[in-house]
């Protein structure tokens, strides 16, 4: 069903990262990623797979919360697998029959990259499972408020971002009573052609597009009446301030990099 | 005090490279003056200028010729702007599209973040607020579970929180269900008597009007009647003119005006009404039914939710059920069913007696002989003209030429579009014409019942009026039967002929109208009001009237008064007087 998509996945608990401010979960999620791509070893990733169950226990996050987020990329991991199993080239051949053949360098490559993906895709959720949208976008905007200097319009993209993350459940909510309309004047979803596919999402995404349109109108005109002004200092209120937790983790998280350094160039 | 003095107002159309080619005159000279603490009603038809009004009282749009002050601050004048928009606030109709943050208290802080305030200032504003309209405890809430009436007093609380001296309110319980107007129409009423707060509200609610302590009637770009409502629901003629209704407490008590004598003629009434519901129960048949139906939404997972539970139904043709709930009982879930939308977790739906998920079974069969017109019909427009649309449903059905010309040409007189809509793209139309062509849509496949969700969702009493009857003569003539879904118990008295109450995905009440209002606490315990008919006949029978039960619709009630004759003279309608001397009192608090 479209209307089970679930976007802004956060996961309510209260957990010590929970209450971490969002600008060192941004740096210490960034930092993460760039040391998964600082190597190619499996030592490495281990040690990556351990921190990050460590601190998905920490989280108070139960681990099915976290499979799930794996569910969409599912099939690329199955793709990412069969295309280093079967075509990887290496020099220790394990197995040959026709034109498969299937190398040791292949198998490794795949369980790396896989491994990689995995590791990746979990780093990041639990960082949106453990912080609200609001929360992540007010992040965005401290972090990225240098960038004022030279005139991003930092607040306007972040505002952009948490009112399109609101208007997404309506939209998908009124996609599904278009849809059902449609079927019910006996238009088909299923059957016919790809142009008549085509010609059928026109259909539904007109008065789509229509009521999208007419909702912005409203919406500007409201915010407008609450004498929003784009460019005009705003203030919070509950401004984001650093606790003494969040240093701690500034620190760990460059620790971390440190040590993910220092292991790449001992084990390549 | 905020006045309006002579407020012209002109909408330029432009051409791409911005000359302008038609100017539209919108106001064509306000003069008003709204003092603090009034409650207004600002009335008026689509199109008389009041949306464009109530936003020159915020400075959103600024007159073309002459001014409003605010507090003695002309809206014209750039620096004042701000001052303006705290002190008169606004709130839309649509509750979804004018909400900004991912939860309440968010929501409700936007106003006072824009105005620059310190951390603790706000939070001690927000809070202030949400008590105000008694949300506090849902702060960290998300809008999207929040229900119509609360996203609204949460846009209220938006409002409040930046202190202002007038709330300015277009047709806020428009989309609402009864018990979300209800909540709104109480917060405001409050704001009102206790803060002293200056409520202009936009409405074509004439209940809501009646609450109010002044009413102004927009016509045409100008004020039409400024005054009391009682003067104003005595103006027969100007209600008349702008397809509006007086209040049913209004008119009851003007029929009680021309007192006379309520026993006589009881008797050969009630009779009447008797025979009138009997004929039509007699009709029931088989043609669509639900047998032992469940529906669970997710099942297995953490969102697993029962929306039907074990219902069994049968609906007929000739006959106009009424399908009631309060919104989350099921009811569209259930019309989702009938329809072949969903497929049933348990039970069967059959049509003509056979199951409609069987093997082999025509969806498309299903579709076109049971129709459904949905409460947004631009929903289901799915051609770029009129005509083609209409004819959408006939093509699919195999029909050519001249008998699906033929098809289309009936539907669209039977609706009465006017022949020059015909070639133009049904997303331009207003409203009401929307909803005809929907209907026309669904009629032009010869269907042998119809659904209808909400029908009159967003139509003033004249447009409202207009379409039901149409559905009437659609069942009576054609023979078709109907399936009325409507949050309105005042409606479902009027037109239906039976009437279903769903509650909990259970079905509670399946009877005649009478006989379901009659179970006043069962409905209740649903969640359900019964018709405003009804409750003034028993404040009516508490003082000693003696009308009987069957008596639900608004002409049985007019007429059963009206027919009165003076032995009864001395019993003048307390209770609708009661009911005006209240809301004079609500003035003077």
């Amino acid at each position: 069903m479209i209307r089970d998509i679930t976007i802004g996945q956060y996961y309510p608990s209260d957990s010590p990262i929970h209450h971490l401010d969002p600008r060192v979960k941004l740096f210490a999620t960034l930092l993460y990623i760039i040391g998964l791509f600082l190597s190619k070893s499996l030592i490495v990733f281990a040690v990556a797979g351990v921190v990050l169950i460590a601190c998905i226990v920490i989280s108070k996050v139960p681990f099915r919360y976290m499979i799930k987020g794996l569910k969409p990329v599912w099939i690329l991991l199955v793709f990412i697998c069969i295309v280093n199993v079967f075509f990887g080239k290496g020099e220790v051949l394990y197995f040959q029959w026709k034109f498969i053949h299937i190398y040791r360098e292949g198998i490794l490559q795949a369980l790396m990259r896989v491994v990689r993906l995995v590791e990746l895709i979990l780093g990041s959720s639990l960082m949106t499972y453990t912080t609200t949208p609001t929360e992540l976008t007010d992040g965005l905007e401290k972090a990225f408020h240098p960038l004022t200097k030279i005139h991003v319009p930092v607040h306007e993209i972040t505002l952009m971002m948490s009112i399109t993350l609101r208007f997404i459940p309506i939209l998908i909510e009124e996609l599904d009573r278009i849809m059902k309309a449609q079927t019910a004047r006996g238009v088909d979803f299923e059957a016919g052609n790809v142009f008549q596919k085509v010609k059928r999402t026109g259909r539904i995404l007109m008065p789509l597009f229509a009521s999208a349109v007419g909702r912005a109108g409203d919406l500007a005109l409201a915010m407008e009446a609450r004498c929003y002004q784009a460019g005009r200092p705003r203030t919070k209120m509950y401004p984001l301030r650093y606790a003494r937790a969040d240093g701690v983790v500034y620190v760990l998280a460059i620790v971390y990099l440190a040590g993910m350094i220092v292991l790449k160039v001992m084990v390549g | 005090m905020i006045r309006a003095e002579q407020v012209r107002f002109q909408y330029k159309k432009r051409d791409v490279d911005g000359n302008v080619i038609a100017t539209e005159e919108i106001l064509k000279g306000v003069d008003l003056t709204i003092k603090k603490g009034e409650f207004i009603a600002l009335l008026g038809r689509n199109g008389s200028g009041k949306t464009t009004f109530s936003k020159q009282l915020n400075a959103i749009l600024r007159p073309s010729e002459g001014m409003v002050t605010v507090d003695e601050m002309g809206t014209r004048d750039a620096e004042k702007l701000y001052d303006i928009r705290q002190h008169v606030g606004m709130v839309f109709q649509n509750p979804d599209n004018q909400m900004v943050a991912a939860n309440v208290e968010e929501e409700v802080a936007f106003g006072p973040e824009n105005l620059g305030m310190e951390s603790d200032t706000i939070v001690a504003r927000v809070k202030q607020a949400l008590e105000q309209v008694r949300m506090w405890k849902r702060r960290k809430t998300a809008p999207n579970h929040l229900s119509g009436g609360q996203k609204q007093r949460i846009a209220i609380a938006g409002i409040l929180a930046m202190h202002p001296d007038y709330i300015v309110l277009d047709e806020p319980t428009a989309m609402l269900d009864p018990k979300g107007r209800k909540e709104v129409m109480e917060a405001l009423q409050r704001l009102n008597q206790e803060q002293e707060m200056t409520v202009i509200l936009i409405t074509h609610d004439m209940e809501e009007a009646a609450l109010a302590s002044r009413v102004i009637l927009l016509a045409d770009g100008q004020v039409r009647f400024d005054g009391t409502p009682e003067d104003f629901f005595g103006e027969d003629a100007l209600l008349a003119e702008m397809g509006m209704e007086a209040p049913l407490s209004y008119r009851v008590q003007q029929a009680m005006g021309s007192a006379a004598n309520l026993q006589s003629g009881a008797g050969e009434k009630r009779d009447k009404c008797k025979i009138d519901a009997l004929d039509i129960f007699e009709k029931d048949k088989d043609l669509l039914s639900l047998q032992h139906v469940s529906y669970i939404y997710s099942p297995g997972t953490a969102y697993e939710k029962v929306a039907l539970d074990d219902v069994n139904l049968s609906l007929g043709k000739g006959e106009i059920v009424g399908l009631a709930g309060h919104t989350g009982s099921g009811k569209s879930t259930m019309i989702q069913l009938l329809n072949g939308l969903l497929k049933p977790t348990s039970g069967t739906v059959t049509f003509e007696g056979k199951d409609i998920h069987a093997k082999g079974y025509s969806g498309n069969y299903l579709r076109s002989k049971v129709g459904m017109v949905f409460q947004y019909p631009e929903h289901q427009m799915i051609c770029d003209t009129v005509w083609e649309d209409v004819a959408f449903g006939p093509s699919k059905q195999g029909l050519t030429g001249e008998a699906c010309e033929t098809r289309v040409e009936e539907a669209l007189r039977f609706v009465d579009l006017p022949e020059k809509y015909y070639q133009a793209s049904p997303l331009q139309l207003s409203g009401g014409q929307k909803r005809r062509v929907a209907i026309a849509g669904v009629l032009a496949m010869h269907p042998e019942y119809i659904i209808l969700d909400e029908p009159a969702a967003g139509l003033d009493a004249a447009g409202k009026r207009e379409i039901f009857d149409r559905i009437r003569r659609m069942s009576r003539e054609q023979g078709i039967g109907v399936l009325l879904v409507s949050h309105s118990m005042e409606d479902l008295a009027e037109y239906a002929d039976r009437i279903i109450v769903l509650d909990d995905g259970k079905k509670i009440l399946d009877d005649r109208p009478a006989q379901v209002f009659a179970k006043r606490e069962t409905l209740a315990d649903c969640g359900l009001d019964v018709p405003e008919t009804v409750k003034l006949a028993d404040k009516l029978r508490a003082n000693g009237y003696q009308i009987p039960q069957n008596v639900i619709r608004e002409k049985e009630l007019l007429d059963y008064l009206g027919n009165c004759t003076n032995s009864t003279a001395g019993r003048k309608s307390v209770d609708t007087e009661n009911r005006l001397d209240e809301r004079k009192q609500g003035d003077n608090l």
